[in-house]
Protein backbone atom coordinates (compact mmCIF):
# COMPACT_ATOMS: atom_id res chain seq x y z
CA UNK A 1 0.00 0.00 0.00
CA UNK A 2 1.53 3.27 1.13
CA UNK A 3 5.30 3.57 1.57
CA UNK A 4 5.44 4.80 5.14
CA UNK A 5 8.53 5.81 7.05
CA UNK A 6 10.24 2.86 8.79
CA UNK A 7 9.62 4.33 12.26
CA UNK A 8 5.92 4.60 11.56
CA UNK A 9 5.90 0.98 10.47
CA UNK A 10 7.53 -0.08 13.74
CA UNK A 11 4.94 1.84 15.76
CA UNK A 12 2.18 0.06 13.87
CA UNK A 13 3.74 -3.36 14.36
CA UNK A 14 4.16 -2.74 18.10
CA UNK A 15 0.55 -1.54 18.46
CA UNK A 16 -0.78 -4.55 16.60
CA UNK A 17 1.38 -6.90 18.66
CA UNK A 18 0.13 -5.31 21.89
CA UNK A 19 -3.46 -5.77 20.76
CA UNK A 20 -2.84 -9.39 19.79
CA UNK A 21 -1.35 -10.01 23.25
CA UNK A 22 -4.41 -8.41 24.84
CA UNK A 23 -6.74 -10.55 22.73
CA UNK A 24 -4.74 -13.70 23.48
CA UNK A 25 -4.47 -13.33 27.27
CA UNK A 26 -7.90 -14.74 28.25
CA UNK A 27 -7.57 -17.38 25.54
CA UNK A 28 -4.17 -18.48 26.84
CA UNK A 29 -5.58 -18.63 30.36
CA UNK A 30 -8.49 -20.70 29.11
CA UNK A 31 -6.24 -23.12 27.24
CA UNK A 32 -3.93 -23.50 30.23
CA UNK A 33 -6.77 -24.38 32.59
CA UNK A 34 -8.24 -26.78 30.05
CA UNK A 35 -5.17 -29.03 30.39
CA UNK A 36 -5.28 -29.15 34.19
CA UNK A 37 -7.25 -31.55 36.38
CA UNK A 38 -9.31 -29.15 38.47
CA UNK A 39 -11.17 -31.87 40.37
CA UNK A 40 -9.38 -34.77 41.99
CA UNK A 41 -9.91 -38.07 40.20
CA UNK A 42 -8.75 -41.52 41.30
CA UNK A 43 -6.06 -41.67 38.64
CA UNK A 44 -5.21 -37.97 38.25
CA UNK A 45 -4.34 -35.82 41.27
CA UNK A 46 -5.65 -32.26 41.57
CA UNK A 47 -3.61 -29.81 39.52
CA UNK A 48 -1.93 -32.41 37.32
CA UNK A 49 -1.46 -31.64 33.65
CA UNK A 50 -3.77 -33.96 31.78
CA UNK A 51 -5.75 -34.58 28.63
CA UNK A 52 -8.65 -36.06 30.56
CA UNK A 53 -10.82 -32.93 30.12
CA UNK A 54 -10.66 -33.36 26.37
CA UNK A 55 -11.24 -37.08 26.46
CA UNK A 56 -14.27 -36.42 28.69
CA UNK A 57 -15.82 -34.41 25.86
CA UNK A 58 -15.64 -37.42 23.58
CA UNK A 59 -17.13 -39.81 26.10
CA UNK A 60 -19.91 -37.64 27.52
CA UNK A 61 -23.07 -38.20 25.43
CA UNK A 62 -24.56 -34.86 26.55
CA UNK A 63 -21.55 -32.94 25.31
CA UNK A 64 -21.39 -34.89 22.08
CA UNK A 65 -25.03 -34.21 21.30
CA UNK A 66 -24.53 -30.55 22.26
CA UNK A 67 -21.89 -30.19 19.55
CA UNK A 68 -24.18 -31.92 17.05
CA UNK A 69 -27.06 -29.62 18.02
CA UNK A 70 -24.98 -26.47 17.68
CA UNK A 71 -23.74 -27.46 14.25
CA UNK A 72 -27.27 -28.44 13.19
CA UNK A 73 -28.98 -25.21 14.18
CA UNK A 74 -26.25 -22.99 12.73
CA UNK A 75 -26.39 -24.85 9.42
CA UNK A 76 -30.20 -24.60 9.35
CA UNK A 77 -29.98 -20.91 10.20
CA UNK A 78 -27.58 -20.25 7.33
CA UNK A 79 -29.80 -22.28 4.98
CA UNK A 80 -32.77 -20.09 5.86
CA UNK A 81 -30.95 -16.77 6.08
CA UNK A 82 -28.82 -16.74 2.95
CA UNK A 83 -31.46 -17.69 0.33
CA UNK A 84 -33.92 -15.23 1.87
CA UNK A 85 -31.34 -12.47 2.18
CA UNK A 86 -30.04 -12.60 -1.41
CA UNK A 87 -33.23 -11.43 -3.20
CA UNK A 88 -33.90 -8.86 -0.48
CA UNK A 89 -30.36 -7.50 -0.77
CA UNK A 90 -30.77 -7.37 -4.54
CA UNK A 91 -33.99 -5.39 -4.21
CA UNK A 92 -32.54 -2.93 -1.69
CA UNK A 93 -29.45 -2.50 -3.83
CA UNK A 94 -30.97 -2.16 -7.29
CA UNK A 95 -34.65 -1.29 -7.09
CA UNK A 96 -36.56 1.59 -5.63
CA UNK A 97 -39.98 0.52 -4.40
CA UNK A 98 -42.70 1.98 -2.25
CA UNK A 99 -41.65 1.92 1.38
CA UNK A 100 -38.14 0.59 0.79
CA UNK A 101 -36.51 2.95 3.28
CA UNK A 102 -39.09 2.24 5.96
CA UNK A 103 -38.76 -1.48 5.47
CA UNK A 104 -34.99 -1.24 5.78
CA UNK A 105 -35.44 0.78 8.95
CA UNK A 106 -37.73 -1.92 10.36
CA UNK A 107 -35.17 -4.59 9.52
CA UNK A 108 -32.44 -2.63 11.29
CA UNK A 109 -34.72 -2.13 14.28
CA UNK A 110 -35.17 -5.89 14.60
CA UNK A 111 -31.43 -6.48 14.39
CA UNK A 112 -30.77 -4.18 17.32
CA UNK A 113 -33.74 -5.34 19.38
CA UNK A 114 -32.25 -7.10 22.42
CA UNK A 115 -33.33 -10.78 22.35
CA UNK A 116 -34.37 -10.59 26.00
CA UNK A 117 -37.22 -8.26 24.94
CA UNK A 118 -38.77 -10.98 22.78
CA UNK A 119 -37.90 -14.13 24.74
CA UNK A 120 -41.30 -14.70 26.34
CA UNK A 121 -43.54 -14.26 23.27
CA UNK A 122 -41.12 -16.17 21.05
CA UNK A 123 -41.21 -19.03 23.51
CA UNK A 124 -45.04 -18.99 23.48
CA UNK A 125 -45.26 -18.69 19.72
CA UNK A 126 -42.77 -21.46 19.14
CA UNK A 127 -44.48 -23.74 21.68
CA UNK A 128 -47.75 -23.35 19.83
CA UNK A 129 -45.94 -24.11 16.58
CA UNK A 130 -44.35 -27.13 18.24
CA UNK A 131 -40.75 -26.12 17.55
CA UNK A 132 -39.36 -25.62 21.04
CA UNK A 133 -36.68 -28.02 22.24
CA UNK A 134 -35.57 -28.48 18.67
CA UNK A 135 -32.66 -27.12 16.71
CA UNK A 136 -35.12 -25.73 14.18
CA UNK A 137 -36.59 -23.36 16.74
CA UNK A 138 -33.23 -21.84 17.63
CA UNK A 139 -32.31 -21.59 13.97
CA UNK A 140 -35.50 -19.69 13.22
CA UNK A 141 -35.24 -17.39 16.24
CA UNK A 142 -31.69 -16.43 15.28
CA UNK A 143 -32.98 -15.09 11.96
CA UNK A 144 -34.11 -12.09 13.99
CA UNK A 145 -30.57 -10.73 14.07
CA UNK A 146 -28.85 -12.71 11.30
CA UNK A 147 -31.25 -11.87 8.49
CA UNK A 148 -30.91 -8.06 8.72
CA UNK A 149 -27.13 -8.31 9.03
CA UNK A 150 -26.97 -10.66 6.05
CA UNK A 151 -29.06 -8.35 3.89
CA UNK A 152 -26.80 -5.52 4.91
CA UNK A 153 -23.55 -7.30 4.07
CA UNK A 154 -24.84 -8.87 0.87
CA UNK A 155 -26.21 -5.56 -0.33
CA UNK A 156 -22.72 -4.09 -0.15
CA UNK A 157 -21.41 -6.88 -2.36
CA UNK A 158 -24.25 -6.53 -4.86
CA UNK A 159 -23.82 -2.77 -5.03
CA UNK A 160 -20.15 -3.34 -5.89
CA UNK A 161 -21.20 -5.20 -9.06
CA UNK A 162 -21.40 -2.57 -11.81
CA UNK A 163 -24.93 -1.70 -12.88
CA UNK A 164 -23.87 -2.06 -16.54
CA UNK A 165 -23.69 -5.79 -16.00
CA UNK A 166 -27.44 -5.90 -15.31
CA UNK A 167 -28.19 -3.87 -18.40
CA UNK A 168 -26.00 -5.96 -20.70
CA UNK A 169 -27.59 -9.13 -19.36
CA UNK A 170 -31.10 -7.82 -19.96
CA UNK A 171 -30.12 -6.79 -23.49
CA UNK A 172 -28.76 -10.31 -24.00
CA UNK A 173 -32.22 -11.61 -23.21
CA UNK A 174 -31.75 -12.75 -19.62
CA UNK A 175 -34.81 -12.55 -17.42
CA UNK A 176 -34.25 -11.01 -14.00
CA UNK A 177 -34.29 -14.43 -12.41
CA UNK A 178 -31.86 -15.75 -14.98
CA UNK A 179 -29.59 -12.79 -14.38
CA UNK A 180 -29.56 -13.36 -10.61
CA UNK A 181 -28.88 -17.09 -10.95
CA UNK A 182 -26.39 -17.13 -13.79
CA UNK A 183 -24.56 -13.83 -13.52
CA UNK A 184 -25.05 -12.15 -10.16
CA UNK A 185 -24.60 -15.15 -7.87
CA UNK A 186 -21.17 -16.15 -9.23
CA UNK A 187 -20.11 -12.51 -8.93
CA UNK A 188 -21.08 -12.26 -5.27
CA UNK A 189 -19.89 -15.72 -4.22
CA UNK A 190 -17.29 -14.25 -1.82
CA UNK A 191 -20.08 -12.14 -0.35
CA UNK A 192 -22.16 -15.23 0.29
CA UNK A 193 -19.20 -16.82 2.05
CA UNK A 194 -18.64 -13.72 4.20
CA UNK A 195 -22.35 -13.55 5.02
CA UNK A 196 -22.43 -17.22 5.97
CA UNK A 197 -19.45 -16.66 8.22
CA UNK A 198 -21.11 -13.75 10.01
CA UNK A 199 -24.28 -15.81 10.48
CA UNK A 200 -22.21 -18.59 11.98
CA UNK A 201 -20.37 -16.17 14.24
CA UNK A 202 -23.43 -14.46 15.68
CA UNK A 203 -25.51 -17.62 15.96
CA UNK A 204 -22.95 -20.07 17.37
CA UNK A 205 -22.28 -18.04 20.50
CA UNK A 206 -25.78 -16.71 21.25
CA UNK A 207 -27.23 -17.64 24.60
CA UNK A 208 -30.55 -15.94 25.36
CA UNK A 209 -32.74 -17.62 22.72
CA UNK A 210 -30.76 -20.82 22.98
CA UNK A 211 -31.57 -20.99 26.68
CA UNK A 212 -35.31 -20.36 26.60
CA UNK A 213 -35.95 -22.51 23.55
CA UNK A 214 -34.20 -25.63 24.88
CA UNK A 215 -35.49 -26.65 28.28
CA UNK A 216 -35.40 -30.40 27.72
CA UNK A 217 -33.96 -31.19 24.31
CA UNK A 218 -31.82 -29.75 21.56
CA UNK A 219 -29.38 -28.06 23.95
CA UNK A 220 -26.46 -26.40 22.16
CA UNK A 221 -22.90 -26.13 23.46
CA UNK A 222 -23.52 -22.93 25.41
CA UNK A 223 -26.27 -24.63 27.41
CA UNK A 224 -24.23 -27.78 27.91
CA UNK A 225 -21.57 -25.47 29.35
CA UNK A 226 -24.12 -23.91 31.69
CA UNK A 227 -25.13 -27.35 32.87
CA UNK A 228 -21.52 -28.06 33.88
CA UNK A 229 -21.64 -25.33 36.51
CA UNK A 230 -22.84 -26.64 39.82
CA UNK A 231 -21.93 -27.33 43.41
CA UNK A 232 -18.54 -28.68 42.35
CA UNK A 233 -17.66 -27.17 39.00
CA UNK A 234 -14.96 -28.92 37.02
CA UNK A 235 -13.60 -25.67 35.61
CA UNK A 236 -10.93 -27.56 33.64
CA UNK A 237 -13.65 -29.43 31.76
CA UNK A 238 -15.59 -26.17 31.25
CA UNK A 239 -12.54 -24.56 29.68
CA UNK A 240 -11.81 -27.63 27.54
CA UNK A 241 -15.37 -27.56 26.18
CA UNK A 242 -15.00 -23.84 25.48
CA UNK A 243 -11.75 -24.42 23.60
CA UNK A 244 -13.37 -27.23 21.62
CA UNK A 245 -16.39 -25.04 20.88
CA UNK A 246 -14.11 -22.48 19.28
CA UNK A 247 -12.38 -24.94 16.97
CA UNK A 248 -15.01 -25.07 14.18
CA UNK A 249 -15.15 -21.27 14.13
CA UNK A 250 -11.39 -20.97 14.14
CA UNK A 251 -11.15 -23.42 11.22
CA UNK A 252 -13.79 -21.46 9.35
CA UNK A 253 -12.01 -18.20 10.15
CA UNK A 254 -8.78 -19.64 8.81
CA UNK A 255 -10.49 -20.80 5.64
CA UNK A 256 -12.22 -17.44 5.28
CA UNK A 257 -9.20 -15.25 5.98
CA UNK A 258 -8.63 -14.49 2.30
CA UNK A 259 -12.22 -13.37 1.79
CA UNK A 260 -12.24 -11.28 4.93
CA UNK A 261 -9.02 -9.54 4.02
CA UNK A 262 -10.13 -8.80 0.47
CA UNK A 263 -12.57 -6.33 1.88
CA UNK A 264 -16.17 -5.36 1.45
CA UNK A 265 -18.31 -2.29 1.78
CA UNK A 266 -21.46 -2.32 3.79
CA UNK A 267 -24.63 -1.60 1.93
CA UNK A 268 -26.67 1.56 2.15
CA UNK A 269 -30.17 2.37 1.07
CA UNK B 1 -29.69 5.61 -10.12
CA UNK B 2 -31.99 2.91 -8.92
CA UNK B 3 -34.93 2.06 -11.11
CA UNK B 4 -38.41 2.69 -9.78
CA UNK B 5 -39.88 -0.78 -9.63
CA UNK B 6 -42.41 -2.13 -7.17
CA UNK B 7 -41.57 -5.73 -8.03
CA UNK B 8 -38.90 -5.09 -5.40
CA UNK B 9 -41.55 -6.12 -2.90
CA UNK B 10 -41.59 -9.65 -4.29
CA UNK B 11 -37.87 -9.89 -3.64
CA UNK B 12 -38.07 -8.66 -0.07
CA UNK B 13 -41.23 -10.60 0.75
CA UNK B 14 -39.54 -13.78 2.06
CA UNK B 15 -37.33 -11.72 4.37
CA UNK B 16 -40.30 -9.67 5.53
CA UNK B 17 -42.28 -12.84 6.27
CA UNK B 18 -39.48 -14.40 8.33
CA UNK B 19 -38.94 -11.21 10.31
CA UNK B 20 -42.70 -10.83 10.68
CA UNK B 21 -42.83 -14.25 12.31
CA UNK B 22 -39.85 -13.96 14.65
CA UNK B 23 -39.97 -10.20 15.15
CA UNK B 24 -43.27 -8.48 14.53
CA UNK B 25 -45.69 -11.08 15.95
CA UNK B 26 -43.74 -11.50 19.21
CA UNK B 27 -43.45 -7.74 19.47
CA UNK B 28 -47.21 -7.29 19.11
CA UNK B 29 -47.75 -9.94 21.77
CA UNK B 30 -45.55 -8.00 24.14
CA UNK B 31 -47.42 -4.78 23.38
CA UNK B 32 -50.67 -6.56 24.16
CA UNK B 33 -49.42 -8.00 27.47
CA UNK B 34 -48.07 -4.66 28.59
CA UNK B 35 -51.59 -3.36 29.26
CA UNK B 36 -52.65 -6.27 31.46
CA UNK B 37 -52.17 -7.62 34.93
CA UNK B 38 -51.42 -11.28 34.28
CA UNK B 39 -51.43 -13.98 36.97
CA UNK B 40 -51.47 -16.91 34.62
CA UNK B 41 -51.80 -16.43 30.91
CA UNK B 42 -55.54 -17.23 30.96
CA UNK B 43 -56.43 -14.93 33.85
CA UNK B 44 -55.69 -11.30 33.24
CA UNK B 45 -57.30 -7.93 33.52
CA UNK B 46 -56.80 -4.59 31.87
CA UNK B 47 -54.65 -2.09 33.72
CA UNK B 48 -54.09 0.40 30.89
CA UNK B 49 -50.91 2.39 31.20
CA UNK B 50 -50.28 1.52 34.83
CA UNK B 51 -47.11 -0.52 34.22
CA UNK B 52 -45.70 2.21 32.02
CA UNK B 53 -46.39 4.83 34.67
CA UNK B 54 -44.73 2.62 37.30
CA UNK B 55 -41.59 2.19 35.21
CA UNK B 56 -41.27 5.79 34.06
CA UNK B 57 -41.65 7.12 37.60
CA UNK B 58 -39.35 4.56 39.23
CA UNK B 59 -35.93 5.75 40.29
CA UNK B 60 -34.56 2.32 39.55
CA UNK B 61 -35.41 2.54 35.84
CA UNK B 62 -33.70 5.89 35.41
CA UNK B 63 -30.69 4.73 37.43
CA UNK B 64 -30.30 1.72 35.13
CA UNK B 65 -30.89 3.93 32.12
CA UNK B 66 -28.12 6.25 33.27
CA UNK B 67 -25.74 3.37 33.94
CA UNK B 68 -26.41 1.79 30.55
CA UNK B 69 -25.93 5.13 28.80
CA UNK B 70 -22.65 5.77 30.58
CA UNK B 71 -21.50 2.23 29.84
CA UNK B 72 -22.32 2.53 26.12
CA UNK B 73 -20.58 5.89 25.86
CA UNK B 74 -17.43 4.51 27.48
CA UNK B 75 -17.56 1.44 25.24
CA UNK B 76 -17.90 3.54 22.08
CA UNK B 77 -15.14 5.92 23.18
CA UNK B 78 -12.74 3.02 23.56
CA UNK B 79 -13.83 0.55 20.90
CA UNK B 80 -14.36 2.77 17.88
CA UNK B 81 -11.00 4.65 17.92
CA UNK B 82 -9.17 1.49 18.99
CA UNK B 83 -10.85 -0.53 16.24
CA UNK B 84 -9.89 2.06 13.60
CA UNK B 85 -6.33 2.25 14.92
CA UNK B 86 -5.83 -1.51 14.87
CA UNK B 87 -7.37 -1.80 11.40
CA UNK B 88 -4.84 0.79 10.22
CA UNK B 89 -2.03 -1.18 11.86
CA UNK B 90 -2.81 -4.48 10.15
CA UNK B 91 -0.09 -4.90 7.55
CA UNK B 92 -1.00 -4.91 3.89
CA UNK B 93 1.35 -7.75 2.95
CA UNK B 94 -0.86 -10.64 1.93
CA UNK B 95 0.30 -13.46 4.18
CA UNK B 96 0.10 -11.50 7.39
CA UNK B 97 -3.31 -9.98 6.77
CA UNK B 98 -5.26 -13.21 7.01
CA UNK B 99 -3.43 -14.44 10.08
CA UNK B 100 -3.73 -11.11 11.91
CA UNK B 101 -7.44 -10.89 11.16
CA UNK B 102 -8.04 -14.49 12.19
CA UNK B 103 -6.28 -14.06 15.55
CA UNK B 104 -7.95 -10.75 16.24
CA UNK B 105 -11.38 -12.26 15.53
CA UNK B 106 -11.03 -15.17 17.96
CA UNK B 107 -12.92 -13.51 20.87
CA UNK B 108 -16.01 -13.35 18.66
CA UNK B 109 -16.15 -17.15 18.70
CA UNK B 110 -16.38 -17.62 22.47
CA UNK B 111 -19.87 -18.59 23.72
CA UNK B 112 -21.23 -15.47 25.42
CA UNK B 113 -21.98 -17.16 28.71
CA UNK B 114 -18.31 -18.19 28.97
CA UNK B 115 -16.89 -14.71 28.54
CA UNK B 116 -17.36 -13.73 32.19
CA UNK B 117 -15.85 -17.07 33.25
CA UNK B 118 -12.77 -16.46 31.11
CA UNK B 119 -12.30 -13.01 32.61
CA UNK B 120 -12.88 -14.17 36.16
CA UNK B 121 -10.27 -16.88 35.60
CA UNK B 122 -7.90 -14.30 34.13
CA UNK B 123 -8.40 -11.84 37.00
CA UNK B 124 -8.17 -14.45 39.75
CA UNK B 125 -5.58 -13.04 42.20
CA UNK B 126 -4.08 -16.47 42.92
CA UNK B 127 -4.14 -18.27 39.60
CA UNK B 128 -5.05 -15.78 36.87
CA UNK B 129 -2.35 -14.40 34.57
CA UNK B 130 -3.63 -10.84 34.80
CA UNK B 131 -4.72 -11.07 38.44
CA UNK B 132 -1.25 -12.17 39.54
CA UNK B 133 0.46 -9.63 37.32
CA UNK B 134 -1.58 -6.74 38.69
CA UNK B 135 -1.22 -8.07 42.24
CA UNK B 136 2.54 -8.24 41.75
CA UNK B 137 2.55 -4.62 40.60
CA UNK B 138 0.71 -3.67 43.77
CA UNK B 139 -2.64 -2.99 42.07
CA UNK B 140 -4.87 -5.81 43.25
CA UNK B 141 -8.18 -5.80 41.39
CA UNK B 142 -11.18 -6.00 43.66
CA UNK B 143 -14.15 -6.55 41.37
CA UNK B 144 -16.30 -7.82 44.22
CA UNK B 145 -16.49 -4.70 46.36
CA UNK B 146 -15.05 -1.78 44.43
CA UNK B 147 -17.38 -0.12 41.94
CA UNK B 148 -14.64 1.38 39.70
CA UNK B 149 -12.86 -1.97 39.57
CA UNK B 150 -16.03 -3.85 38.61
CA UNK B 151 -16.70 -1.33 35.86
CA UNK B 152 -13.11 -1.59 34.67
CA UNK B 153 -13.41 -5.37 34.42
CA UNK B 154 -16.74 -5.23 32.56
CA UNK B 155 -15.41 -2.61 30.15
CA UNK B 156 -12.14 -4.46 29.57
CA UNK B 157 -14.17 -7.60 28.93
CA UNK B 158 -16.44 -5.91 26.40
CA UNK B 159 -13.50 -4.21 24.68
CA UNK B 160 -11.82 -7.58 24.45
CA UNK B 161 -14.97 -9.23 23.14
CA UNK B 162 -16.14 -6.75 20.53
CA UNK B 163 -13.31 -4.46 19.33
CA UNK B 164 -12.48 -7.17 16.79
CA UNK B 165 -15.78 -6.61 15.03
CA UNK B 166 -14.92 -2.94 14.56
CA UNK B 167 -11.46 -3.95 13.33
CA UNK B 168 -12.84 -6.42 10.75
CA UNK B 169 -15.40 -3.96 9.43
CA UNK B 170 -12.93 -1.07 9.23
CA UNK B 171 -10.24 -3.20 7.67
CA UNK B 172 -12.66 -4.41 5.01
CA UNK B 173 -13.62 -0.86 4.10
CA UNK B 174 -9.96 0.26 4.02
CA UNK B 175 -9.07 -2.39 1.45
CA UNK B 176 -11.62 -0.94 -0.98
CA UNK B 177 -9.59 2.29 -1.29
CA UNK B 178 -7.96 2.34 -4.74
CA UNK B 179 -4.17 2.41 -4.71
CA UNK B 180 -4.25 5.50 -6.93
CA UNK B 181 -5.67 7.58 -4.08
CA UNK B 182 -2.56 6.91 -2.01
CA UNK B 183 -0.28 7.63 -4.94
CA UNK B 184 -2.01 10.93 -5.54
CA UNK B 185 -1.66 11.78 -1.86
CA UNK B 186 2.04 10.91 -1.94
CA UNK B 187 2.56 13.20 -4.93
CA UNK B 188 0.84 15.99 -3.04
CA UNK B 189 3.19 15.33 -0.12
CA UNK B 190 0.43 14.40 2.32
CA UNK B 191 1.53 13.14 5.74
CA UNK B 192 0.02 10.13 7.54
CA UNK B 193 -2.54 12.30 9.33
CA UNK B 194 -3.72 13.97 6.13
CA UNK B 195 -3.96 10.62 4.38
CA UNK B 196 -6.05 9.34 7.25
CA UNK B 197 -8.23 12.44 7.46
CA UNK B 198 -8.93 12.91 3.75
CA UNK B 199 -8.59 9.47 2.19
CA UNK B 200 -9.05 6.71 4.76
CA UNK B 201 -11.60 8.19 7.13
CA UNK B 202 -14.15 9.20 4.45
CA UNK B 203 -14.04 5.62 3.17
CA UNK B 204 -14.84 4.41 6.67
CA UNK B 205 -17.91 6.57 7.32
CA UNK B 206 -20.55 4.04 6.26
CA UNK B 207 -18.93 1.11 7.97
CA UNK B 208 -18.34 3.16 11.11
CA UNK B 209 -21.97 4.15 11.22
CA UNK B 210 -22.86 0.47 11.22
CA UNK B 211 -20.20 -0.30 13.83
CA UNK B 212 -21.42 2.51 16.08
CA UNK B 213 -25.02 1.35 15.74
CA UNK B 214 -24.22 -2.28 16.57
CA UNK B 215 -21.84 -1.49 19.37
CA UNK B 216 -24.05 1.18 20.89
CA UNK B 217 -27.18 -0.94 20.96
CA UNK B 218 -25.51 -4.19 21.96
CA UNK B 219 -23.62 -2.57 24.83
CA UNK B 220 -26.64 -0.50 25.87
CA UNK B 221 -28.56 -3.76 26.24
CA UNK B 222 -25.69 -5.87 27.59
CA UNK B 223 -27.14 -8.89 29.36
CA UNK B 224 -25.41 -12.26 29.23
CA UNK B 225 -21.91 -10.98 29.86
CA UNK B 226 -22.34 -8.32 32.53
CA UNK B 227 -24.36 -10.10 35.19
CA UNK B 228 -22.12 -13.07 36.14
CA UNK B 229 -19.15 -10.83 36.94
CA UNK B 230 -20.70 -9.56 40.13
CA UNK B 231 -24.46 -10.30 40.00
CA UNK B 232 -25.19 -6.65 39.24
CA UNK B 233 -23.18 -5.44 42.20
CA UNK B 234 -21.48 -4.05 44.08
CA UNK B 235 -24.53 -2.32 45.43
CA UNK B 236 -26.37 -2.49 42.06
CA UNK B 237 -23.60 -0.60 40.27
CA UNK B 238 -23.68 -2.94 37.28
CA UNK B 239 -27.46 -3.37 37.01
CA UNK B 240 -27.97 -2.44 33.38
CA UNK B 241 -31.28 -2.06 31.55
CA UNK B 242 -31.44 -5.56 30.10
CA UNK B 243 -30.41 -7.10 33.43
CA UNK B 244 -33.41 -5.41 35.08
CA UNK B 245 -35.69 -6.84 32.40
CA UNK B 246 -34.17 -10.29 32.80
CA UNK B 247 -34.85 -10.19 36.54
CA UNK B 248 -38.45 -9.19 35.90
CA UNK B 249 -38.97 -12.06 33.45
CA UNK B 250 -37.39 -14.55 35.85
CA UNK B 251 -39.88 -13.39 38.49
CA UNK B 252 -42.76 -14.10 36.03
CA UNK B 253 -44.05 -10.52 36.15
CA UNK B 254 -45.54 -10.75 32.67
CA UNK B 255 -47.26 -7.36 32.57
CA UNK B 256 -44.44 -5.20 33.94
CA UNK B 257 -41.79 -7.06 31.93
CA UNK B 258 -43.86 -6.59 28.77
CA UNK B 259 -44.20 -2.87 29.42
CA UNK B 260 -40.47 -2.65 30.01
CA UNK B 261 -39.86 -4.54 26.76
CA UNK B 262 -42.03 -2.08 24.86
CA UNK B 263 -40.16 0.86 26.35
CA UNK B 264 -36.86 -0.73 25.32
CA UNK B 265 -38.20 -1.33 21.84
CA UNK B 266 -39.17 2.35 21.57
CA UNK B 267 -35.56 3.21 22.43
CA UNK B 268 -34.48 0.77 19.69
CA UNK B 269 -36.78 2.48 17.19
CA UNK B 270 -35.44 5.93 18.03
CA UNK B 271 -31.86 4.71 17.62
CA UNK B 272 -32.67 2.98 14.32
CA UNK B 273 -34.40 6.13 13.09
CA UNK B 274 -31.46 8.40 13.88
CA UNK B 275 -29.20 5.83 12.25
CA UNK B 276 -31.17 5.89 9.01
CA UNK B 277 -31.23 9.71 9.09
CA UNK B 278 -27.47 9.77 9.52
CA UNK B 279 -27.11 7.25 6.72
CA UNK B 280 -29.12 9.23 4.20
CA UNK B 281 -27.18 12.36 5.14
CA UNK B 282 -23.95 10.51 4.38
CA UNK B 283 -25.28 9.20 1.08
CA UNK B 284 -26.30 12.72 0.04
CA UNK B 285 -22.85 14.04 0.78
CA UNK B 286 -20.88 11.41 -1.09
CA UNK B 287 -22.78 9.59 -3.82
CA UNK B 288 -21.44 6.06 -3.49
Amino acid sequence: MRNSAPMWRVVKAVALAAFVVFVSLPLVQMTMISFVATLAHPDTPLGAVTLRNYSAILTDPNLRSAFANSIAYVVINICITVPVAIPAAYAFSRLSFVGDKHLFLAFIAFRITPPVVLTLPIFQLFSSLGIVNSVFGIALAHCLFNLPISIWIMQGFISAVPKEMDETAFLDGYSRRGFIWKILLPQIAPGIAVTGFFCFMFSWVEVVFARILTTTNGKPISMALNALFGFQTDIGLVMAVTVASMLPGAALLFAMRGHLSRGFKVGQV
Amino acid sequence: MKSRDNTGWIFVLPAALVLGLVGLIPLMTVVNYSFFEIFILDARFWVGLEWYADIITSGRFWASFGRSTLFSMLILTVQIPLGIAIALCIPQRKTWVGISLAVVALPLLVPWNMIPSLWLALMNPDSGILGRMLGGLGWPVDWKLSIPHTWAVVIAMDVWHWTSLVVILCYSALTTIPQSHYQAAAIDGAGPWQVFRHIQLPQLYHVLLMAVLLRFMDSFMIYTEAFPINAGGPDGATMFLAVDLGEEIKAFNYGPSAARSVIYFLIVLMVAYSFSKAQSKLSDRQPA
